[in-house]
């Protein structure tokens, strides 16, 4: 196996469908530093990584609802109009019966699971097309947002806006940055190294060959300076600023559903549904079960989206949650989900939409009107997948796959791939 | 290998100091530059926030203050909401402002009430905030508003209408319709409220008749200012109150999209046209009015409100207190805002030469 | 035969994919008028050796030449090689379910003028071609509505469409029944008297022996010999020494059978049609397995022997009316698959890649998914456990992989095959239902599988043989139930069995 294979391989932990998002990474690391350079330094200036994470969170977690929707064959194109009824909602019983917030956003989150079990109900139990049902529900529940607000704008109290607006607070002694963000920083760092050495510990109980030492301090090196320096970003912004509270529940859900999508059984059957609904109905798992609750957690989590912009904008109004639907489809399908389900990660996910953040953010420094940012956003997501699929149909699999063909000569020929690796696996008959 | 790693890992991290040690917390301690008095250089940066270009307004606006930024001799950004996503656009543009470390915001919103944590970011990095033409609500952060007196705007509007109809038919009773704006912009109550200042009265004397009985802001709202919201309000109307014979004499409409929008509408029917009033002077409501189709628009002259905002922000540059003539009225729920109010002038096809005469592109309509 | 001129040469076709060689200089001649099987195991390249030949990977990606009615041809796509006259039917047919037998037969290939199209000259000529391939089908009916064998026929009569003088088949017989099989071979040769030639390729040596008057062997993406079939007076040994290389002695391993006692028992089982209720796809049917027998299911396509299973395993077809699943002495209620799977019943099914395998997984994540519980705490998979299990199946099975990481997709038919066993020897099955487990494999893997069901069985498990080929049932199995439209019709023990008895009773309602 050549370095550069081997690298690639150990990475990022494993298959091959993980070297796709080594690809999006590096786009988007390439993004950053051209805009670095093109807004002469705005871009990683701490302010702006500050608004960039509020202005972008609701849409990432709307991203990770979706990615679960995407791979398990199905698509939500309601999670905007469900944000929007959800954001009307709280802030109306908060206006007019003074429901303390926090009892508000679970009112909030109930709304959206029982939304949830109404889409999933028809698309799990009815079997109509997830596509139909949540377009019926974009139009049911943007009516809905209107109805209940009567398209009025209502305002929030201070400290729900604390969940779309708030920062960390500034406690101990005066290091001239804001310490509870660096503590942060300091528990990822440790997350990174732990994790690394638990992951060379589940190789050796495999008795799998382990990676070679310097690639792990790769591992573990890399992601520590950029974790270092973006903790410093984040942690040196005006006072009273911090890295944002809404960046925090991200960040937690994250981990989280990595967690669920990679580690449990539950997650497997996502995966099995997308991949292969029959087969997966044949091997005992709860089709039904799984697309219900699939799609009743996307709407849990338009719901806690659309109340995270709500108290970022401070009121609710008509206009929330308009075409975010398509922003969280294009982060997910950027992110290298496959469009007929059953594969994607929620990582991929995430960079595919800090890709798209980092694009629309960059171009608005630049003073790039809205009409031209759009046309680049659409370019973009057209040429991201249309690499993809190239790269797919040639038997590469990765955007880095092709950059690192010329490197490849010196290693010897795989030997590990079959004869029938040069063409679709899904498709070709086995005979040959 | 090894040793690559090492000096690799030590240069990453020198450079990694070398980025991080300017932190900006260092600088300035926030705010501080929003108190009067102090000014800041003469070639700063100036960000023009507008709502999406849904209006030919809105991107003369753009066009005015570009050009007479510059003439001022500051650095401009204007930008524009998109036309879908308009609310989380124009934040985030506030937002792109801020950092690129202007001075001065002038936002013409798109949601007036919306904008709160924005504004609190611009003022928190030391910038004034001018909320044009709609006034910014909830939120302390809002330095000066400029806009036409709209109130007024409406009293001129509903004055029209009765002129317009009274010129057609000298005797009532007349039966019209009632348009208002977006029910998101502040300023569509404020319009309708001085429209209804002068019909409600001959409403209630039975002079002048609804035809539809909708008088209710919420019922004659539309929606996003869009035209074809209007188009479809006022094809309903006719089908459900005029198809019977009964004749419309006037609609009340805010604006000039959406008067066109009517007028199309009473067309495609087949009806005669009532009097349309309409507002903001648009270059095809002019022609329309010329035409004898709508029967007033308003002039708000986009020139003088960008004038008179360019010349806020000269003011606050050298440090001196902008001159508003308005410190009562304008209560956007937390603070009362200093304001600036334009007069605005009714215009039909009796004056419009008039009116228009030093517009380079009215002008030559009006002949 | 071996006078005749040629028709098609192929000379020294290399065909490369990154990182692999699929053929190295492979050399073909086929003569004018004849039957001319490729055989090879899976992977030989003998689909890539006919995609070459047919344009699919177009002249310029491979090298050598291909010299067609005395000239060279360099074809950039299949329509360019079907105007010469080559077509290609594959394994997987390339029908339009929703459309008529005319409508597929000129689809691509309208007859008419300017886009609008002649139906009364193509419903004519359809007539004609359908007479051609023996198919008597009203033209208008919908190809969903017809069976694979039919299917079959309308694909060549598609191809008569085309005018072929080369007819390529890939894997004609693998979805077609013993009876289908027969009448399309007999099609063939009626063919040959009419002149057309024919390249077949087919995992089934008896047929090919039957049939082919040359066969050309390839191993590895290389030609290893071309047979004279009358010449050389080849046989299916003959053959399989080409093909693997070395003298298999036996089709299937050793055995000798330990039977236990009745441990599982169907009683009267009635099924119903999902969508034609009034239709029963099982009727009263009843069976009994013993503790370490391979018992078999013999009976035509379409008897019922794959919904009788399937209605077994959690009710996963048509609809339940009547019946008692007796296990270890007490009636178990089986309402679904995960049911199913807690009382110790798989079954891995005859369509792998639809029904078998997420062809997107790993092999590992495959193998564990039947019974994720197993290698998972609180609903948290280890993946230690799981890696570890997986290998166990990788050395116990043979499945030729490099790692378990690696994506089920790309192995081989039996590779694919094996990983399914594994997932359901992973469950601890008492008893594993196979449909077709042997279906598109070759030889030498169709040998290890059997090795595998042997040694299931010896471990005290039941296991049910569902096959449509009679000499592996015979071969394999110490019990063999044969079905007839979804009766059983009769058992037959081991010794008893011959392929003539069997075919009698799946062929008729009597009980024997």
């Amino acid at each position: 196996m050549s370095r550069v294979k081997e690298l690639q391989k150990s990475l990022f932990a494993g298959t091959t469908s993980n070297a796709r998002q080594f690809g999006m990474i590096f786009t988007l690391v390439a993004i950053v530093l051209l805009f670095q350079i093109l807004t002469d330094g705005l871009t990683l200036n701490s302010s702006n990584l500050i608004s960039l994470v509020s202005q972008y969170s609701y849409i990432l977690i709307l991203a990770i609802g979706m990615l679960m929707v995407i791979v398990a064959g199905h698509i939500d194109l309601s999670v905007g109009s469900v944000a929007a009824v959800v954001g009307i909602i709280v802030a109306k019983v908060m206006q007019e019966y003074d429901l303390a917030w926090p009892l508000a956003i679970v009112l909030g989150l109930l709304v959206g699971a029982v939304i949830g079990a109404w889409q999933g109900f028809w698309v799990a139990y009815v079997g109509v097309p997830a596509f139909i049902v949540t377009l019926a529900g974009m139009l049911l529940f943007r009516g809905m947002n209107q109805y209940i607000g009567s398209a009025n704008t209502i305002p929030v109290p201070e400290g729900f806006r604390e969940i779309g607006a708030g920062f960390l607070p500034e406690v101990g002694p005066d290091t001239g940055y804001n310490n509870p963000t660096l503590l942060l920083g300091l528990l990822v760092c440790v997350a990174v190294v732990i994790r690394e050495w638990r992951a060379r510990r589940t190789r050796r109980e495999m008795a799998a060959e382990v990676w070679p030492m310097w690639i792990s301090v790769i591992r573990v090196v890399v992601p520590l300076i950029v974790i270092v320096f973006a903790t410093l970003r984040f942690a040196g912004g005006r006072v009273g600023t911090s890295f944002p509270i809404s960046g925090i529940i991200l960040g937690v859900l994250v981990v989280i559903y990595s967690f669920i999508t990679r580690n449990t059984a539950g997650g497997r059957h996502i995966y099995a549904v997308g991949g292969n609904a029959r087969a997966a109905e044949l091997s005992g798992v709860k089709l039904k079960r799984v697309n219900f609750l699939v799609m009743l957690n996307m709407s849990v989590l338009a719901a806690l989206a659309g109340m995270i912009f709500v108290a970022r904008s401070a009121a609710s109004g008509p206009q929330d949650g308009l075409n975010w639907e398509l922003d969280a489809i294009a982060a997910v399908f950027i992110g290298g989900a496959a469009v007929s389900g059953g594969l994607g990660t929620i990582s991929g996910s995430i960079v595919g939409g800090l890709v798209m953040a980092v694009l629309n953010n960059g171009l608005q420094l630049m003073g790039v009107g809205i009409d031209r940012v759009q046309m680049i956003k659409g370019l973009v997501l057209l040429l991201a997948v249309a690499l993809d699929v190239y790269n797919k149909n040639r038997g590469h699999f990765s955007i880095i796959g092709s950059l690192m063909r010329p490197f490849r000569r010196a290693a010897p020929a795989a030997t590990t791939t079959p004869i029938e690796s040069g063409q679709e696996p899904a498709k070709t008959p086995v005979a040959g | 290998m090894r040793k690559y790693l090492a000096r690799g890992v030590a240069a990453g991290a020198i450079a990694l100091l070398a980025l991080t040690a300017c932190s900006e917390r260092s600088g300035s301690s926030g705010g501080d530059s929003a108190d009067s008095g102090k000014g800041f250089p003469a070639d700063a940066l100036i960000g023009v926030a507008l709502p999406a270009k849904t209006s030919e307004n809105w991107v003369l606006a753009g066009d005015l203050f570009v050009n007479g930024l510059k003439e001022a001799g500051f650095q401009s950004d204007v930008q524009y909401a998109g036309a879908s996503s308009t609310v989380s656009d124009q934040q985030n543009q506030i937002q792109a402002m801020v950092t690129k470390g202007a001075k001065v915001i002038v936002i013409g919103a798109t949601d007036a009430s919306q904008l709160s944590t924005q504004v609190k970011a611009a003022k928190d990095a030391g910038a004034y905030v001018i909320a044009y033409d709609r006034l910014i609500k909830n939120t302390p952060d809002v330095d000066y508003y400029v806009a036409y007196d709209n109130f007024k705007v409406g009293q001129l509007q509903g004055q029209a209408l009765l002129d317009g109809m009274k010129a057609k038919k000298p005797n009532g009773p007349y039966t019209i319709e009632l348009f208002s704006g977006s029910p998101d912009d502040n300023n569509s109550a404020v319009f309708f409220d001085g429209a209804m200042s002068v019909l409600k009265p001959e409403i209630d004397k039975g002079t002048v008749v609804v035809g539809s009985g909708q008088t209710d802001i919420k019922q004659t709202a539309i929606e996003g200012w869009k035209a074809e919201n209007a188009q479809r309000r006022m094809d309903s109307l006719l089908t459900s109150t005029y198809s019977t014979g009964k004749t419309l004499d006037g609609v009340l409409s805010p604006n000039d999209t959406l008067a066109r929008a009517i007028i199309t509408s009473v067309k495609g029917a087949g009806k005669p046209l009532p009097v349309v009033t309409g507002q903001d002077s648009e270059v095809e409501s002019v022609k329309s009015i010329m035409a004898g189709e709508q029967y007033s628009t308003i002039n708000k002259d986009t020139r003088n409100l960008v004038k008179q905002t360019i010349q806020m922000i000269k003011d606050l540059q050298q440090g001196k207190e902008p001159e508003v003539n308005d410190t009562t009225s304008y209560n956007n729920g937390v603070k009362v805002v200093p304001a600036y109010l334009l007069p605005p002038q009714i215009v039909t096809k009796a004056n419009a030469a008039e009116a228009y005469a030093n517009d380079p592109i009215l002008a030559p309509l009006t002949k | 035969m071996s006078d005749a001129p040629v028709l098609l040469e192929m000379r020294g076709i290399t065909k490369e994919f990154p990182g692999v060689k699929a053929l190295s200089d492979v050399n073909l001649v086929v003569r004018k008028g004849e039957i001319h099987a490729i055989a090879g195991e899976n992977g030989a390249g003998k689909s890539t050796l006919m995609k070459v030949l047919s344009g699919v990977y177009p002249y310029g990606s491979y090298t050598g030449q291909i010299i067609y009615q005395g000239a060279e041809c360099r074809f950039s796509d299949i329509r360019a090689s079907e105007q010469a006259g080559i077509v290609i039917i594959h394994q997987e047919l390339a029908l339009v379910p929703g459309m008529s037998i005319t409508e597929n037969i000129f689809l691509g290939n309208e007859p008419g003028r300017g886009g609008v199209i002649d139906w009364k000259a193509a419903n004519r000529q359809a007539l004609e071609l359908l007479a051609r391939v023996g198919l008597q089908e009203d033209p208008d009916t919908l190809i969903k509505d017809i069976g694979v064998g039919k299917q079959q026929l309308v694909e060549i009569a598609k191809a008569f469409a085309k005018n072929v003088k080369l007819l390529i088949l890939d894997e004609p017989t693998a979805a077609l029944n013993e009876t289908d099989s027969q009448h399309l071979l007999d099609l063939l040769r009626g063919f040959k008297q009419r002149g057309v030639t024919s390249i077949i390729i087919s995992h089934k040596l008896n047929e090919i022996a039957q049939i082919a008057d040359s066969i050309t062997i390839l191993r590895d993406g290389r030609t290893i010999e071309t047979l004279d079939v009358k010449a050389d007076g080849v046989d299916e040994d003959r053959i399989v020494r080409g093909m693997v290389g070395r003298e298999l002695h036996s089709r299937f391993p050793d055995h000798t059978p330990t039977i236990g006692e009745v441990f599982f028992e169907v009683r009267d089982w009635t099924v119903r049609h999902p969508i034609s209720p009034d239709r029963l796809v099982a009727k009263g049917s009843s069976f009994t397995v013993r503790r370490g027998e391979i018992v078999g299911f013999a009976g035509l396509m379409g008897a019922g022997r794959t919904e009788l299973a399937m209605s077994l395993f959690g009710r996963s077809y048509g609809t339940y009316v009547s019946g008692q699943i007796i296990k270890d002495g007490k009636e178990i209620v089986l309402r679904s698959v995960s049911d199913a799977i807690r009382h110790g019943l798989a079954y891995v099914s005859e369509d792998r890649k639809s029904l078998g395998l997420n062809l997107l997984d790993d092999i590992k994540t495959s193998i564990v998914s039947a019974k994720l519980a197993k290698v998972s705490r609180r609903g948290v998979v280890d993946p230690v456990a799981e890696h570890r299990a997986a290998e166990g199946y990788r050395t116990s099975l043979r499945i030729k992989t490099p790692t378990v990481d690696e994506g089920v997709g790309k192995l081989s038919g039996g590779n694919q095959q094996k990983v399914v066993l594994a997932k359901w020897m992973f469950t601890d099955p008492d008893l594993l239902i196979l449909d077709e487990p042997t279906r598109g494999i070759d030889v030498g893997a169709k040998y290890e599988i059997y090795g595998i069901i042997q040694q299931l069985a010896d471990q005290g498990k039941g296991v049910i043989v569902i096959s449509s080929e009679l000499p592996e049932l015979i071969g394999l199995c110490d019990r063999i139930y044969t079905v007839f439209e979804g009766t059983i019709t009769g058992c037959v023990e081991r010794r008893d069995a011959d392929p003539e008895r069997l075919m009698k009773q799946m062929t008729s309602a009597k009980k024997a």
